[in-house]
């Protein structure tokens, strides 16, 4: 079931002076089971969007079909709480919300607050560690113990403890470095190839989009610009550039080489095709 | 924060916002002393005229000081209810039954009252014309005389600036991390004991190791940056006393001198 | 002799790690030198050191040709200016003039002379028009500018940047690497920076790689990159254009190493070009 939002509106602080429409009419239909990358300049209404996916926020206008839940404007939600359960939502920077004694005990909270007993919790929060490789010598560490890594790899644990059947990322992978980045967005692949699970994630990394991601929604002031296959978002770079993203590496070099007369498909989907495209068309100039 | 009237400070433009703001504080520290000579209801009238005047020139609206002095009203009340069970002296004003309501009964509430309600009216009415900001710088350079006897005049006023330019994003954090908590079950608002317990930990942990860790970049910038606690500086900020923050105090002496002739020699 | 010269540091947070094992290394005044390695290698502890925050366990330091002791420690400072990592956590006064002139209050410059100052410095980080701000109505790229500017004021002959950019968002990042390309050209600044950005290490003018709290290479950035055995093991990123290029060489080309899109778009035209 795909996760819709129907003429969904959000405005904080209404019917004050400090009014102001953070979402505009928004249609949405997001794909289950894929991987799909929300994009947008600071302030268009990504977090606000995110938000409403686990109901911390609710629409002032219009309707949200979630899984098997229905959150309309003006009603109170019913079975919001296994709603947060189901829907994992991760902030950014979310090494801030460790709080436990020992890592074990942070990460066995989440699914100990869905009523499940205490040793199920901890069955899942070791299952839930493992997914993030966190070695097993820091489970009865506390938390704030570790490097900045591995208090985040830690807090992601404590959602996927939670077992949700969507992901919800808020930049997961600012301020991490390459070796650390990479270890994620591996993550969230294999969470969605092997386990099925839907992932969103807010991102400003190109890099991890075009490589990592399915679809792209591109949220601009409030609504949604655009909403797109992953790879037919960058085929026409123009499209990009006019929202002031930068496209990756990849995409930026094969127009450069076009610029100069190479002739490399706009479908080009990897360095090794890349490669091949511009050594045949060198060589055969030979 | 919008219903936080006692102690905010709304931006107008009025005389009284104009004023200096030790002129200000050296004022109202007077006339809170001058509320407690027992001038009389003569003494209490002026002293009422006088706040009267300097809030209708600041430009505050008598409703948000009537906002401020609501919370005051119950314990008022209450305070009535007592007095009036446990003071039996002076004339009898009403019978109900055997039960006498008695005149110093109401007379000795009015009094607390009327002084409360002024030491509210001259407080709101500071902090409302005042930025918090040059209320600190007001406070430092009041305080730098004492700096003689060691109070660390300088030291107090950057701890408040600090902390004041530090509370949007104090409580832009809270709502954060009670979001991330939410997030993963949390209820902040029912529950068992225990639960409510966990939930409460699971804000206030984050909030403090958070808290240290500000503490620590801040303190890291600062000496980056050249500061010593106790070393000698400059300051950007300058107050000027003119004219009109001289007349201001000169009233409020003349005020005092005018509560205690009343309480003592009229 | 270096503007930064570091011989044989040692420094621990506790008893059980190294976190600095005897790094030496040299800074050459005016160059514009990025430190890379891993999060947790040590760079912002360096940093730290360098600038006193922390105080080294052995091994010396010297600025401008004055060691760093107890008694120099105002005088090293006055010579170092840092920008740190979190915009929030380094934006002391309530409004940008005001967290400007904090350094200046801090050294004691007359306050007739303080507004010329301010005013200066917020025109050289384009920030002129939001002196009298918030802190909180300020974006992440802004606040960091304002951070330049304040310790800029403080006419420092070094400037450090501890991932000053990472937790920007590309708008931010962007201004603030063009504002430290504008210093580096338009001033004799020394300029380190601490960045995971590899463009940022392709266009510096030194490069020093740290692992686990040692120094595993030094050198121009060509050099750097090509130790790629070091880098991999070290888990460092390559640029773009090595990584295409070496796809290239397995297809059967012959290049050299082009270490940014522009010099290897170049050689790729020629080869294009000349058949």
């Amino acid at each position: 079931m795909p996760i819709t939002f129907e003429h969904v509106s959000h405005t904080y602080s209404e019917g004050t002076p400090f009014q102001y429409a953070a979402l505009k009419d928004v249609n949405l239909d997001i794909r289950e089971g894929k991987i799909t990358a929300i994009i947008g300049q600071t302030g268009s209404g990504k977090s606000t969007l995110v938000q409403h996916l686990n109901a911390l926020l609710l629409p002032n206008e219009g309707q949200i079909h979630i899984l098997d839940r229905v959150i309309t404007a003006g009603e109170k939600p019913k079975k919001l709480k296994s709603l947060r359960g189901d829907v994992g939502l991760v902030f950014q920077f979310p090494e801030y919300q460790l709080f436990e004694e020992t890592v074990l005990k942070d990460v066995a909270f989440g699914p100990k607050n869905f009523g499940v007993s205490e040793e199920e919790a901890v069955e899942k929060a070791k299952k839930a560690l493992k997914l993030v490789d966190l070695p097993e010598d820091c489970y009865e560490k506390s938390p704030l113990e570790l490097s900045g890594g591995q208090k985040r790899r830690t807090a992601i644990a404590g959602i996927l403890a939670m077992d949700p059947k969507v992901l919800v990322l808020d930049e997961p992978t600012a301020g991490l470095d390459p070796a650390g980045t990479k270890a994620m967005m591996s993550l969230f692949y294999e969470l969605n190839a092997k386990y099925g699970k839907t992932v969103l994630m807010v991102t400003h990394d190109m890099e991890n989009v075009f490589t990592y991601c399915d679809d792209v929604v591109v949220v601009e002031d409030g609504s949604i610009k655009v909403h797109t296959d992953a790879q037919e978002f960058f085929r026409d770079s123009a499209l990009c550039r006019s929202m002031n993203i930068l496209p990756p590496a990849l995409i930026r070099m094969r127009d450069m080489l076009n610029e100069k007369g190479f002739a490399i498909p706009a479908d080009v989907q990897d360095l090794d095709a890349l490669a091949a495209y511009i050594a045949k068309q060198v060589k055969s100039h030979e | 924060m919008n219903n936080f009237t006692l102690g905010r400070y709304l931006p107008m433009n009025s005389p009284i916002h104009r004023l200096d703001p030790r002129a200000k504080i050296g004022a109202m520290l007077i006339a809170l002393v001058a509320i407690f000579f027992p001038a009389g209801w003569t003494g209490y009238g002026i002293l009422f005229a006088v706040v009267a005047g300097v809030i209708v020139l600041s430009k505050l609206s008598w409703g948000f000081i009537w906002k401020a002095m609501k919370p005051m009203m119950f314990m008022l009340f209450f305070l009535l209810v007592i007095n009036i069970l446990v003071v039996k002296t002076g004339n009898v004003l009403v019978m109900i039954g055997t039960f006498g309501i008695y005149s110093d009964a109401v007379m000795q509430t009015l009094y607390i009252a009327v002084r409360l309600l002024l030491m509210i009216m001259i407080t709101t009415c500071l902090t409302a014309t005042t930025k918090p900001l040059d209320m600190t710088l007001g406070i430092e350079d009041l305080l730098k005389p004492f700096q003689k006897i060691g109070v660390p005049s300088h030291e107090i006023a950057m701890l408040i600036s600090i902390a004041l330019r530090f509370i949007p994003d104090l409580i832009d954090e809270t709502e954060r991390i009670m979001k991330a908590q939410e997030s993963r079950g949390v209820d902040m608002k029912e529950g068992k004991l225990s639960e409510r317990v966990m939930a409460i930990l699971s804000l206030i942990v984050p909030l403090f190791v958070s808290a240290f860790q500000r503490a620590e970049d801040l303190a890291n910038a600062m000496e980056a940056r050249g500061y010593a606690p106790g070393e000698p500086r400059t300051r950007y900020k300058v107050l000027k006393m003119e004219r009109r923050d001289y007349i201001l105090l000169l009233g409020s002496v003349l005020l005092l001198t005018c509560m205690i002739w009343l309480a003592y020699f009229a | 002799m270096g503007i930064i010269d570091v011989k044989n540091l040692n420094f621990s947070y506790d008893e059980n790690t190294e976190t600095i094992n005897n790094v030496s290394f040299s800074v050459e005044k005016g160059t514009y030198t990025t430190i890379i390695g891993q999060n947790g290698s040590g760079k912002s502890t360096i940093a730290k050191l360098i600038t006193g925050l922390l105080e080294r366990k052995s091994g010396s330091i010297e600025i401008d040709g004055l060691e760093l002791t107890l008694e120099n420690l105002n005088a090293i400072r006055n010579k170092i200016g840092i920008v740190f990592q979190n915009p929030d956590n380094q934006f002391i006064g309530s409004t940008v003039r005001d967290d400007i002139a904090f350094g200046l209050e801090n050294h004691q410059v007359p306050q007739t002379e303080m507004d010329g100052i301010i005013d200066a410095n917020a025109k050289r980080v384009r920030m002129t028009k939001y002196l009298d701000q918030e802190p909180t109505r300020l974006s992440g790229g802004q606040k960091q500018r304002v951070a330049i500017a304040g310790v800029l004021a403080m006419k420092p002959e070094i400037l450090i940047f501890d991932e000053a950019t990472a937790m920007l968002d590309p708008q931010g990042k962007d201004e603030i690497k063009k504002v430290i390309m504008d210093l580096h050209h338009e001033t004799g600044l020394t300029i380190v920076s601490i960045t995971h950005d590899i463009d940022e290490v392709a266009a510096s003018d030194a490069v020093i790689a740290l692992n686990e709290g040692q120094v595993v290479m030094t050198g121009t950035p060509d050099e750097i990159f090509a130790q790629e055995d070091t880098l991999r093991k070290i888990q460092l990123d390559i640029p773009f254009s090595m990584k295409l290029e070496h796809k290239l060489r397995e297809k059967g080309l012959k290049l050299d190493r082009y270490i940014t899109m522009d010099a290897l778009l170049e050689e790729l035209c020629r080869l294009h070009s000349n058949m």
